[in-house]
């Protein structure tokens, strides 16, 4: 221990156990001319502020500074963007369409100004990570309450010990140190790294918008796994492990009306073409129940609305409307047509103003439709049949 | 513990003065047990420098077991694709965007306990908003895995950021309420990280103080940045924290705001539709007031922590719920009322189809647990009996799940054209994916416990003896 009495610009500490004396302890000293180092406390003790005369934090207008810069910043990308590089008129809104700004615009003040006000802090109250913590009493992350303070020159350090022993203090120690850590401002303290800290900005700002300023878009972003642009889709024939046939093309399923891959039909359109159909095609399926009843679902959704449900015509539509009469199939001109010509005016057309349906129903139905049509005949047949073909024939 | 044993038992100087001037009957102390600093101190931080108990360990084989469920779940998903999960073209969001709703919506809770309770100066939150707020973190954690997951490609996710690219001129649409949700969550999971990390960095202090060996030492140094329990600091310290507070409440707000804005800027029937944004927020602080329950009420009896969250927080938070719980059910019954109002014939089938059609079982099941089985929270002997509330909570935990799977698929599966009705059943992976949230929630939340602090001991050192102040 050095001599405690007569040391000039000496600093002393305090500890109590309980705020309100540490609270009083501090009023006394002040009024007794002490100077206040600071007080070091597990919680803030209320009126200690005051107390020391502490003015009130600045913090609150940095918050503010810090949440019209985030403002700023939302409203500037968010205009930028939308109506400036990349002007894209989404669901009908104008370009700047402020209030669907708002919710970002309020994300990022909020943001900002959190944020900046915490960072403000550390930097204010010299928050970083320290390995030797200064001016720290053992005791008072726990449950001591320490006042430290000046002994000016001329002052004796018993007189201060017994003034805080009356107090109530559990003990005053003597700490001599050097006037330059004694300095409390902290803001000197962290000046130069502040200072360096501030001088980056404007560097940060200008590198951050070099990628901005200098677009190339003909060279490709750097991806690290090519996102789109490498579509992992498999060809049609490629093979495929875990797909049935261990490749991608699979049969299509029932029913699909297919539209190529099909052995192509060697025919155009015409009349010359539909008798040579007529020599050379044969009806590639045997009558049968099944073949008749898909024959009459084709037949009575595409053919009886023009040719009657039973192909005489009576039941059609276009006839009662007065339109060109289309020809009567169980008529016996149409019967002694040879199937391959029936299928031919299916896929292709009649004569004159009948369209070709070859793009709408698949060949298979068009040659069970043939079926179905040779299976009304039949049953008209055995009818007297209306006198034959000249007057009511195909082309009326 | 009969509350009364309570407040006889207790020095007068333990109890509220105000809540004793307003003449209130029962009051129960905010800590229990006369305790003094030293002994906090001792209480709080022994439990992180102690290896913990055997229960502890079961608890976290039983959520990593979880965590590893739901990690292989969300493996199927990317390497197969979404095909494993049980959507559609017509429902196109169920399980996960539910899942994202129910987690972001317990979240909201913390935040409620540790701003708006600050703000409000209700000084019970002390020993609970710690957790609280870990809660939140986590919960946020969890919520923003799923809309990731359900993107497909999760490692393209920071495209939904706005960054220069050179793929033309080509900007994320700021219009887009999906964008909206990006930056509210990504910013309130930043602020709530800092809040609860700036309201630690004291407590790290003495841990930091404690800390016996060399390298715990170290690592306490860095986070507590040099505090030294200075009363300029302290000053500083306090007027950030209620910033904090005060921009923290706002965002809360905004954050389940814009989620149900995902919703109600769409036009979807049942989904378009103004009250969604207040609805939604009353739900979320509904939701998150119960799974806190859950969580406290656990976490009380395992660690011993009955003197700090005692029976007094647990009623509080059940008024909480009791109140909210009736804005959601007008909630419920506000929407039957608009879609009848607006004389709008789909917006009428999707409600009645909501409490009569395939999903009505969801519907009535969201019903009894979030409106009817909440009100025995009238009951005094029910508000002040722990097993009760747990029971309760863990009710209302399901119905608000519920309450996002209704609102979701209900809406989603009869649309406009009756040609796309669909039905919707989750498939294993997705109920995987939903269980590891669990897991991961429950993993980070054991880990927490023992890790840090779970109290806030310097704030509840404030309210010891606040009495005299
Ligand atoms: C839009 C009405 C319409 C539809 C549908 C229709 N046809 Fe015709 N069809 C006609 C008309 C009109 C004629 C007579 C004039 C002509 O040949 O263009 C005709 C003529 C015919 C002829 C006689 C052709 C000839 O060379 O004289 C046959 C055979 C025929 N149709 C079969 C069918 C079959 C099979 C279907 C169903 C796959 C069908 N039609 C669907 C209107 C139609």
């Amino acid at each position: 221990m050095r001599s405690t009495d007569a040391i000039t610009l000496t600093r002393f500490r305090a500890s109590f156990a309980d705020p309100h004396l540490l609270l009083e302890a501090v009023k006394r000293l002040k009024q007794e001319g002490y100077p206040i180092i600071d007080t070091y406390s597990p919680f803030p003790v209320h009126g200690m502020d005051e107390a020391i005369g502490l003015k009130p934090s600045r913090l609150p207008r940095a918050c503010l500074a810090f949440g019209l810069l985030g403002l700023a910043t939302a409203l500037g990308v968010q205009i930028w963007t939308s109506a400036y590089d990349y002007p894209l008129i989404v669901g009908g809104k104008p370009l700047v369409s402020l209030p669907a700004f708002i919710p970002v615009s309020f994300e990022l003040t909020v943001l900002f100004a959190g944020l900046g006000v915490v960072a403000s802090l550390f930097v204010a109250s010299g928050m970083r990570p320290k390995f030797k913590v200064p001016d720290l009493h053992p005791g008072v992350n726990d449950d001591r309450f320490v006042v430290a303070g000046e002994i000016q020159a001329g002052a004796s350090f018993t007189v201060v010990q017994s003034l805080m022993a009356s107090l109530g203090a559990l003990e005053t120690e003597l700490l001599v140190e050097d006037k330059s850590q004694t300095d409390h401002s902290l803001l000197d303290r962290e000046a130069k790294p502040l200072a360096f800290l501030l001088a980056a900005i404007p560097a940060v700002l200008v590198l951050a918008a070099l990628p901005l300023l200098n677009r190339n878009y003909l060279k490709r972003n750097l991806a690290w796994d090519g996102g789109m642009m490498a579509p992992v889709a498999y060809q049609s024939f490629d093979p495929h492990p875990s797909l049935p046939g261990g490749q991608v093309l699979q049969t299509p399923p029932a029913g699909t009306v297919s539209r190529k891959g099909l052995v192509p039909l060697p025919y155009g359109p015409g009349k010359v073409e539909a008798e040579r159909a007529g020599l050379e095609l044969k009806n590639p399926f045997q009558p049968s129940q099944e073949n008749f009843s898909r024959g009459k679902l084709v037949y009575d959704r595409s053919c009886a609305a023009c040719h009657g449900l039973d192909g005489d015509n009576n039941s059609s539509v276009i006839v009662a409307r007065g339109l060109l009469a289309p020809a009567i199939l169980v008529a016996p001109v149409v019967r002694d047509m040879p199937d391959g010509r029936l299928f031919h005016v299916a896929t292709f057309g009649g004569p004159q103003k009948m369209k070709g349906l070859g793009d709408l129903i698949s060949r298979d139905d068009r040659w069970k439709v043939v079926l179905y049509i040779r299976e009304l005949q039949r049953a008209a047949a055995p009818k007297p049949l209306p006198a034959p073909p000249p007057s009511t024939g195909a082309t009326s | 513990m009969a509350p009364e044993d309570h407040t006889s038992a207790l020095p007068a100087t333990l109890l509220i003065e105000d809540e004793q001037e307003r003449g209130y009957g029962h009051v129960l102390p905010l800590i229990d047990g006369n305790k003094t600093y030293s002994q906090v101190t001792e209480e709080v931080f022994s439990t992180t420098e102690r290896m913990p108990p055997l229960k502890w360990w079961l608890a976290l084989s039983v959520s990593l077991s979880l965590l590893l469920l739901g990690a292989w779940a969300v493996t199927q998903t990317v390497t197969r694709g979404i095909g494993t999960w049980g959507l559609n073209r017509t429902v196109g969001w169920a399980f996960d965007i539910t899942n994202f709703v129910f987690w972001v919506g317990i979240g909201h809770a913390g935040t409620l306990i540790s701003a708006i309770l600050f703000l409000f100066r209700q000084r019970w939150r002390t020993s609970i908003n710690r957790a609280a707020e870990a809660m939140t973190i986590f919960a946020v954690m969890c919520a923003g895995t799923f809309p990731i997951i359900h993107m497909g490609r999760p490692w393209l996710a920071f495209w939904a950021t706005p960054y220069p690219n050179t793929r033309g001129p080509l900007w994320v649409n700021f219009k887009s309420p999906l964008l909206w949700d990006v930056f509210a969550i990504s910013t309130y999971f930043i602020i709530s990280l800092t809040f609860w990390y700036l309201g630690m960095v004291p407590d790290l202090a003495t841990m930091r103080d404690r800390a016996k060996t060399k390298v715990r030492k170290a690592i306490f140094s860095i986070f507590s940045l040099g505090w030294n329990g200075s009363n300029r600091t302290w000053s500083r310290y306090e007027t950030v924290y209620m910033l904090l507070a005060g921009l923290s409440t706002p965002l809360v707000i905004s954050v389940h705001t814009i989620v149900s804005m995902d919703f109600a800027t769409s036009v979807i029937p049942g989904w378009h539709a103004t009250i969604f944004p207040p609805y939604f927020v009353a739900g979320a602080v509904f939701s998150g007031f119960a799974m806190v329950l859950t969580l406290m009420i656990i976490a009380r009896k395992v660690m011993d922590l009955e003197e700090y969250i005692t029976v007094r927080h647990l009623e509080a938070m059940t008024k909480v719920i009791i109140a909210t719980g009736m804005i959601v059910g007008m909630a419920y019954g506000t929407e039957f009322f608009m879609a009848w109002y607006s004389g709008n014939n789909f917006e009428r089938y999707v409600f009645i189809n909501r409490a009569l059609g395939p999903f009505k079982w969801a519907y009535w099941s969201m019903v009894s647990c979030n409106v009817i089985i909440p009100q025995l929270f009238w009951i005094r002997k029910v508000r002040t009996t722990p097993w009760m509330i747990f029971i309760l909570s863990i009710f209302v935990n399901i119905g608000m799940w519920f309450e996002r799977f209704v609102i979701i698929v209900t809406s989603l599966h009869r649309d406009y054209l009756p040609s796309s009705w669909a039905m919707y059943t989750p498939t294993f992976v997705e109920v995987a994916i939903f269980l590891g949230s669990f897991g991961l929630f429950f993993t980070c939340f054991l880990i927490f416990t023992r890790l840090l602090p779970m109290i806030a001991a310097s704030e509840v050192k404030g309210v010891l003896k606040h009495e005299e102040h």
